[in-house]
């Protein structure tokens, strides 16, 4: 299995090669040898897909049959490991990982050239594109990082997966993660080639509208999988860090919302075409950066199960080698500055094509909110960049690395992404073009009078923002959700209100049609409503409560209106793991509530402890507890409780959020025409606008 | 109207600043902004790391500075407080940029980005605005039938 692996890998590369340069020069030819040479080109890239596919399925094939002779199986699975664990180790590593990229890039590439009527010309251009990011995976599994290495000794067992990725939910995550990372080179590749072929107008934009907004979507899931990932097994209480892994995760996912906001510019008005380029193209290669900072290590990561030196394949290197007496300077490009210059070269002898048709009219209007909207998710994107990169550049300038860490992006983030939500609240009341302060005032009156009143209300009710900084943001964050809740209603009822005069109907049955008119723009609604219900539920963290006792039977542990009473402790044994447990009855306010049994273990493989939590999730907040270990002096569990208020809002939004995105991508009801009264029919069954005279009649 | 708002800032900035001072607020707040230095990567009030071999002894020491440092004024003690962790655990330590000297650059880069791109979009903005009042002025007025049209392609596409 490991030879036909690395045959797999070896003809993978030989065709993606082919696909490429075939693809390059029936680009410059438009005979019909380059007719043929294009075909040959798809052809080949379809191969390519089957080749890569072998190689995966071999990988797996060999770990499920516990072939240690390979050292990447050796590193990442044991016999005792459960079969689903073992499939997973395929993305466990820095080598399968690699190979797992390759493997969807060209399954992204073989949808696209097998559906290659939707445009036969940019398609092969585009197709062109992706084999040339292929060949850089490709050669990395081939020669950096392969996964067929072969030990030069027999092991009778493995080293085993991590215990911390033994979870059901990172049998998910990092696919999720990695289609999310791997699918905005479809969207770039398009850009490129749309760009390379001075292709007219937005077709490439219709075309990988759905490639995009399925592939933010499983960037989404992927990060918030990763999330609660974080949340059930890291047992920190948290599903957020900061660390920079998840920021390298975050970039992309920022910048491509602002590429799938700022396409709807180009659309309607055919504005910001140069700015959407660059979009996509900062998009794909903060996609590349992430997977470098996931695999290289060049900043401390807890995601360490994946470090090594393949960073300069990325970024490149420079320096000096030679003798002390005679150095020579050396450096090269890695992929990242290749894909820059390809992007730079064929804007700058193309721009022309990017001119806009229209220009902005009014500063209050949609396209002025969407320009906002752009600007701080930008915003938001460079300040994690900047948070995350700044230990290099201190090391580099100071000579140390710093740590950044949650509290600097707290600071910097919360109010840049409440600003973002209040923009989302505003936008949708504003109208293209040009709206009148006085529309403006009518639309908002309503929102902003909700708003004003449950900030008033949650005073009463005990919040205090001016207790700390943490308490005026949760605040806040629920006075600005009220607004954005409110102007995505009144969104909703205003369009159901015409429809249902029209259709003679009752408001949600309106409503219902309304959204089936225009999919993209309520579903994109539902998405907001998602967001707002995550900051809602983020917004809870600034009442979390957590407190740790040792614990022996009978003894008593109060946090919050919760009591817990220590009623059983337990060991287990088996070849994966060796177990304790704590079995503790839960009180709220004094009344029986549930039984809760948190868990520790250790893997026997790696000797690597893990935490198995105990969450009690209700929509008000979550119990969560801890085994954390055992008492030195006494052999007692020492258990740890956090009360975290509103967290099950976070999960409840990624779901309408999730739902609302799913709502976006099915295409609009087909909808019968009237004519227009303003037009008059002509011969040829067509219309004519009125003349002003004919109007005045 | 103006008055109004300025007003209104002032009330909201004595309404935040009137935040609690105490003695535990701080220790929390200090806490969650030093790491545990045993590696297991957790912050320092959040290490649930049993038998742990420093943080014990780092919490007693953020204990005592927090109490030593509690009679002066609010100026820079809480950053010595950092400062004395870093001075003893290592830079690392702390996982906040100091607001001194060149750290500093972390927290002024973010909002000095998102300033720099406001002022570009208004500057942009502006000539557009510009130029589209340029064309308005120079060029006849449109033909009313071609923006008919428009204007139904305008309804018909609205996202």
């Amino acid at each position: 299995m490991p030879l036909l692996g690395s045959f797999c890998l070896l003809l993978a590369l030989a065709l993606t090669a082919y696909c490429f340069v075939a693809g390059v020069v029936a680009a410059r030819r438009k005979d019909d040898v380059g007719f043929s040479l294009a075909e040959t080109a798809r052809r080949a890239g379809i191969a390519s897909f089957l080749a890569v596919t072998g190689a995966a399925v071999a990988l797996v094939w060999a770990v499920l049959q516990n072939d240690f002779s390979v050292a990447y199986i050796l590193h990442h699975s044991n016999r005792a490991l459960p079969t689903p664990y073992k499939v997973a180790a395929l993305w466990s590593g820095q080598e399968g990982s690699l190979l797992f990229w390759s493997w969807l890039l060209s399954a992204y590439g073989f949808v696209l050239r097998v559906r290659r009527k939707a445009d036969q010309e940019l398609i092969a251009i585009a197709s062109m594109v992706l084999a040339g990011i292929q060949i850089f995976f490709l050669a990395l599994v081939n020669f950096v990082a392969n996964p067929f290495g072969i030990m030069d000794r027999l092991v009778t067992d493995g080293n085993g997966l991590n215990p911390l990725l033994q979870y059901p939910e990172m049998v998910i995550h990092p696919p999720m993660l990695y289609l999310g990372y791997v699918g905005f080179s479809v969207p770039f590749a398009f850009a490129l080639a749309a760009l390379i072929t001075h292709y007219p107008g937005e077709k490439w934009l219709r075309i990988t509208r759905r490639w995009t907004m399925v592939t933010w979507l499983f960037l989404t899931c992927g990060i918030f999988l990763g999330a609660h990932w974080a949340y059930a097994v890291l047992g920190w209480g948290g599903y957020w860090g900061w660390d920079p892994v998840e920021n390298a995760s975050l970039l992309p996912w920022l910048s491509g919302t602002a590429f799938l906001h700022s396409v709807m510019m180009q659309e309607k008005r055919g504005m910001m075409k140069v700015w959407n380029v660059w979009l996509i193209f900062t998009t794909f290669m903060l996609s590349i950066f992430g997977t470098l900072l996931t695999r290289s290590g060049i900043v401390q990561s807890v995601h360490s199960f994946a470090r090594s030196s393949i960073g300069a394949w990325f970024v490149g290197d420079c320096g000096w080698w030679g003798t002390k007496a005679h150095p020579l300077p050396y450096g090269y490009p890695g992929f990242l500055e290749i894909a820059f210059a390809a992007c730079l070269w064929f804007y700058l002898k193309n721009r022309k094509q990017l001119a806009p048709e229209n220009k902005l009219e009014s500063l209050i209007s949609r396209e002025s909110s969407f320009l906002f909207n752009n600007l701080v998710l930008l915003a938001a994107c460079f300040a994690v960049l900047c948070g995350t990169l700044f230990p290099i550049l201190s090391e580099w300038v100071r000579g140390y690395k710093i740590t950044v860490g949650a509290p600097f992006f707290n600071k910097v983030m919360i109010p840049i992404g409440l600003f973002l939500i209040f923009l989302t609240g505003i936008g949708p009341l504003l109208a293209w073009r040009k709206t009148s302060v006085g529309s403006l005032w009518k639309n908002f009156a309503v929102p902003a009078g909700l708003a004003m009143a449950t900030a008033t209300i949650l005073l009463f009710a005990g919040i205090k923002p001016w207790a700390d900084m943490a308490h005026f943001y949760s605040w806040l964050a629920f006075v600005v959700s009220t607004l954005v809740l409110a102007t995505i209603s009144s969104e909703f009822i205003r369009g159901g209100r015409v429809l249902r005069a029209k259709l003679q109907t009752n408001l949600l049955v309106a409503m219902g049609h309304l959204m089936r008119r225009n999919m993209r723009r309520y579903g994109g609604y539902v998405v907001h409503f998602g967001v707002v219900l995550i900051v809602i539920g983020i917004a809870g963290q600034a009442f979390n409560l957590d407190k740790e006792q040792t614990m022996g039977k009978g003894d008593t542990l109060q946090v919050g209106r919760y009591t817990l009473v220590g009623q059983e402790y337990s060991q287990d044994d088996n070849p994966n793991y060796a177990s304790q447990a704590a079995l503790l009855d839960v009180y709220k306010d004094g009344k029986f509530l549930t039984r809760l049994n948190p868990e520790t273990r250790v893997f026997k493989a790696s000797g690597q402890p893990d935490h198995i939590v105990a969450n009690h999730s209700t929509l008000q907040e979550d119990l969560y507890l801890i085994y954390e270990g055992n008492d030195p002096d006494t052999g007692h569990p020492i258990i740890k409780a956090f009360v975290n208020p509103l967290v099950a809002w976070v999960w409840i939004g990624v779901i309408v959020v999730i739902f609302g995105t799913g709502l976006a991508l099915v295409p609009n009801a087909a909808q019968v025409r009237s004519p227009d009264p303003r037009l008059v029919a002509v011969p040829g069954n067509e219309y004519r606008p009125m003349t002003p005279a004919e109007a005045a009649k | 109207m103006k008055r109004k708002f300025q007003l209104l800032v002032v009330c909201a900035t004595v309404v935040v600043l009137m935040g609690a001072d105490n003695h535990s607020a701080r220790y929390e707040n200090l806490g969650s902004k030093i790491m545990c230095s045993c590696g297991c990567g957790q912050m320092l009030l959040k290490c649930n790391h049993v038998g742990c071999p420093n943080s014990a002894k780092m919490l007693k020491q953020l204990k005592a500075q927090v109490d030593e440092t509690a009679d002066r004024g609010t100026g820079d003690r809480d950053e010595d407080v950092l400062n004395f962790f870093r001075r003893e655990w290592g830079m690392t330590v702390v996982v906040e940029p100091s607001q001194h000297g060149f750290e500093l650059l972390a927290w002024i880069l973010p909002f000095a980005g998102l300033g720099t791109g406001l002022c570009l979009m208004v500057l942009v903005v502006r000539k557009w605005r510009f130029q589209s009042s340029e064309i308005n002025s120079t060029n006849v007025a449109l033909d009313p039938h071609f923006e008919a049209l428009r204007e139904i392609a305008r309804r018909d596409t609205e996202l």
